[in-house]
């Protein structure tokens, strides 16, 4: 039996990885898949919460998917940028994506 | 018919203002503008005079100002002196205004000339109308004005340009007087109507003094002794100039004044019997200058001032009418003089110099043939002037000289008389060496053009006939003694001039030649003038200016250096300290700002990043908190 | 209870005297620590693609887990979405911009080693916060939810949000297209 604080750590493991690589990457797509880490660590949390917590109609795993869904549609729309912004300005770096800035 | 008085000085000023605002457009039109304004003036004054036959007389126009509780109105004053200076000055002015437009063809501010022209005629025309001493007093700076623009015409001149400040500088010797002399009878007499001088107190001392002081604006406008000496050097103007202002109309404003305020004169005889001798010893010794003076124009000038004082004599020994009288004649036949004079020195020629117009009557002789017309005139108006009878000088020098003896004054009846000879003898000079004689080689002359014969010959009649506008009362002893005298000083001249008869022997003449370097030298009165009183001005003026140089100006730019160097301490205080201070505060706030800003990278991870650590804070506080 | 294919393999393994659930707990624990292997080679690993392929083994790692947590449907969206379609579509996007082969470019920014430590920080303060709460024993959901009930939530207590979600889906989408469109001048 698996106790429910090992189901966690790993969440806060994979969240911690997932920070650390939305900090330190410099690439846009480095980015996104950090961030996909941390929702996935995200995840894990609300379905080991489901399981040990209980929910009637199955909560925890239907917001699961909703977050994937979510996932889905924010790294869609995030490549879609990175690529426009490659095609106008060359560049994937995102400290040279600064022409909005002052 | 009077009601439109006031409209005559209004046209000339329309025209003035016309002629100096479009004259460089107009061109020679600006001379049709002038004359048509006069023309207007001149019918106007004619019904006004009409209007005065049938008994209308003055009346206001608009209400002005109360002085200390006195009102003082817009005024005209319409009386048969106002109307027949009226005429005389509209008649003459529109006769010269036409003569102009011939004497002054080749000018090159000719609209210019017109514009000045015009803004005397409503000047005086205005003097003549006005009704109180303020605006008598404005229009009389107003012809003042005038004359010194005209004077100084020829700018070009430095003679012009001296001749035009010494005129105006002297007239204002006088116009002073008149100032004090109005401002004294106001405070004295709560009154600035002529109307009113009448029924003043009778030999009041003040009055009196304001009678002198009034006589004084006289002397200086009218060129009487001691003031008589810019008028000859007026003659540097245009012979038009001369003719209109210096002969005919603005000197006798001089006299018209004395007659205007006659009320005031004949109650205070003091001031009275001044103006008698003052015109007394100017007639005799502007006479006698006269007689020795080779300029046409100036010889004319001082028979101005000659006749001027016969008529200031007249006024003074009481003879109003006479007085009066004789300034109108006067106007028609000295305007005429001058014109002929101006018509010889136009025409005349000297062959070496084409541009050269001499006005040396040494250089002239037997001009008549050649000049027939303006010849005619000039002996007509030298007859006019010496007084042989019929013409109109002869009437009114006679009444003169009949009010001088009946009035008991027979010393200034001398002096008159011996005026009166001396007048045909100078006039009658100038005509023989004029017109007749030899001609002299090298001078070539024509007459004329008619825009100038014809004012000449209109002139002519009036000189003729002026002398029968007023019924006279016959005073056979005095007619004949005035005509004898023209008779003797006519033959005198002809004798000198034409027959060059030597009545006195050479050691004669000798002897009196300090007489005649006296008279050519005009009495040194200018000399005197300069010594007494030009020449300390001038010094005065040159240790007030050694003063200004070296004490004010020495402590105005002490002055200035010490504030200098002050400012100079103030700059560095305000460059070092004050702007230190600003400064400082600012690259104080630079300083905070360059390393605060270094928190706003603009990277999205590094705010991440510190919101991460916040967070970390904030757990770390949780647990050792909770 | 954990579900079929790793309680297949308990049961097998049983039969060689290892002791109960011993197979399925090291199961997880060697899923769980290849799951955080691979997602730190996807923050470490200096070429993008290997970050893309360490990511889809991560994420199928992570699916394993879900099978330890009774959520078999999830498991399998996990693969099909996140390893089928989201990590190719990574690909993509890298063959599309990176130069992939280069490695002399710099992947990572200034802040690595702030970064690193904050990260650290938070892991071990969540570690220790998780080790600290004394969790309750008792599995209030024995059994797993079936796919049936998943179906009759969605489309009944959560039938709003899922609608809401599938806008969202359809915005991504024609964002997408719009965004990524290559304008004809």
């Amino acid at each position: 039996m698996i106790p429910q604080s090992h189901f966690l750590i790993l969440g806060a493991l994979l969240f911690a990885i997932g920070l650390y690589g939305a900090l330190t990457r410099r690439t846009a797509i480095g980015i996104l898949m950090s961030i996909e880490l941390i929702l996935n660590a995200a995840n894990i949390n609300l379905i080991t919460f489901n399981k040990f917590l209980g929910s009637p109609d199955g909560l925890g795993q239907i917001f699961a998917l909703f977050v994937i869904a979510i996932a889905a549609a924010s790294a869609v729309v995030g490549l879609v940028l990175v690529i426009a912004v490659y095609r106008n300005m060359k560049t994937i770096f995102t400290e040279k994506m600064n022409m909005l800035k002052w | 018919m009077v009601k439109y008085a006031h409209l005559i000085p209004l046209f000339p000023f329309i025209a003035f203002a016309i002629n100096i605002l479009f004259g460089r457009r107009l061109k020679k039109a600006s001379a049709f503008v002038s004359i048509t304004a006069s023309s207007i003036a001149l019918v106007i004054s004619a019904v006004t005079f009409i209007g005065n036959l049938n008994g209308e007389g003055s009346y206001t126009i608009a209400k002005w100002i109360f002085l200390n509780g006195v009102p003082l109105n817009f005024g005209v004053t319409v009386d048969p002196l106002s109307c027949m200076m009226l005429l005389v000055v509209t008649i003459v002015g529109t006769l010269i205004q036409i003569y102009s437009m011939g004497y002054m063809h080749d000018d090159a501010r000719f609209s210019r000339f017109f514009a000045y022209m015009s803004l005397f005629m409503g000047s005086m025309l205005g003097l003549l109308l006005a009704d109180n001493f303020v605006m008598l007093y404005m229009f009389w700076e107003g012809v003042g004005l005038c004359s010194y623009l005209l004077i100084s015409f020829w700018f070009e001149k430095p003679a012009a340009a001296r001749a035009g400040m010494k005129a105006f500088i002297t007239t204002r010797i006088g116009d002073t007087g008149l100032l004090i002399g109005i401002l004294l009878l106001f405070f004295s007499a709560k009154t600035l109507y002529f109307k009113d001088l009448g029924g003043l107190a009778i030999n009041d001392t003040t009055l009196t003094a304001v009678g002198i002081l009034i006589f004084c604006g006289a002397i200086g406008k009218s060129a009487q002794f001691p003031l008589h000496v810019w008028l000859p050097d007026a003659m540097e103007g245009p012979t038009p100039v001369s003719a209109l202002i210096h002969a005919a109309t603005m000197v006798a404003a001089g006299v018209y004044l004395i007659a205007r305020c006659y009320g005031l004169f004949i109650s205070h005889h003091t001031a009275l019997i001044t103006v008698a001798y003052v015109g007394a010893i100017t007639a005799f010794m502007a006479a006698s200058i006269a007689l020795v003076n080779n300029d046409i124009k100036r010889i004319l000038a001082y028979s101005t001032i000659s006749q001027l004082g016969l008529m200031m004599l007249g006024l003074g020994v009481g003879g109003y009418e006479s007085g009066t009288f004789h300034l109108m004649t006067h106007a028609f036949f000295k305007a005429l003089l001058f014109l002929c004079a101006g018509s010889i020195i136009h025409s005349i020629h000297i062959e070496d110099d084409p541009a050269m117009h001499t006005q040396d009557i040494r250089k002239m002789g037997g001009l008549f043939p050649k000049m027939k017309i303006t010849g005619t005139t000039l002996i007509i108006a030298g007859l006019a002037i010496a007084g042989i009878p019929p013409l109109s000088g002869f009437w009114s020098k006679d009444e003169l000289l009949s009010e001088i003896i009946n009035t008991g004054h027979p010393v200034l009846f001398a002096v008159a008389a011996l005026t009166s000879l001396m007048t045909a003898f100078y006039i009658f000079r100038l005509i023989f060496l004029v017109l007749f004689g030899k001609a002299r080689p090298g001078v070539h002359a024509h007459e004329s053009p008619y825009v100038m014969t014809i004012p000449l010959s209109i002139l002519a009649v009036f000189s003729i006939f002026a002398g029968f506008f007023r019924p006279v009362r016959p005073d056979f002893l005095t007619m004949g003694i005035s005509t004898a005298i023209a008779v003797i000083g006519i033959g005198l001249a002809y004798s000198f001039y034409i027959l060059n008869n030597k009545i006195l022997s050479a050691d004669v003449r000798a002897r009196f030649a300090f007489l005649y370097r006296l008279l050519s030298n005009k009495y040194y009165i200018d000399e005197i003038y300069e010594a007494a009183l030009i020449k300390p001005c001038f010094r005065l003026a040159e240790s007030a200016a050694r003063f200004d140089l070296g004490v004010v100006d020495g402590a105005v730019n002490l002055t200035a250096r010490v504030s200098v160097v002050l400012s100079k301490m103030q700059s560095w205080f305000d460059l070092y300290i004050v702007d230190g201070i600003v400064n400082m505060v600012a690259n104080i706030a630079w300083l905070c700002s360059a390393i605060l800003r270094r928190l706003q990278t603009g990277l999205v991870q590094n705010y991440i990043l510190i919101a991460f650590f916040g967070l970390a804070i904030i757990i770390l506080i949780k647990l050792i908190g909770g | 209870m954990v579900s079929g294919p790793i309680q297949l393999l308990n049961n097998l393994l049983n039969n060689y005297g290892l002791p109960q659930g011993f197979i399925v707990q090291a199961s997880f624990y060697v899923i769980a620590a290849s799951a955080v292997i691979s997602a730190l080679g996807v923050v470490t690993s200096r070429n993008i693609f290997h970050c893309a392929i360490f990511l889809a083994f991560s994420l199928f790692c992570v699916a394993g887990v879900y099978l330890f947590l009774s959520a078999e449907f999830l498991a399998v969206v996990q693969v099909l979405i996140y390893v089928g379609a989201i990590v190719t579509l990574f690909l993509f996007a890298i063959m599309l911009t990176a130069n992939i082969g280069d490695r002399s470019i710099r992947h990572t920014n200034r802040q690595v080693l702030a970064g690193g430590v904050v990260a650290i920080i938070i892991s071990v303060f969540f570690i220790f916060i998780i080790i600290r709460e004394p969790w309750k024993k008792a599995l209030m959901q024995a059994q797993p939810l079936t796919l049936q009930e998943i179906g009759k939530s969605l489309m009944s207590v959560y039938a709003l949000p899922f609608e809401v979600i599938s806008l969202i889906l359809l915005a991504a989408l024609v964002g997408a297209i719009v965004i990524g469109k290559v304008k004809k001048e």
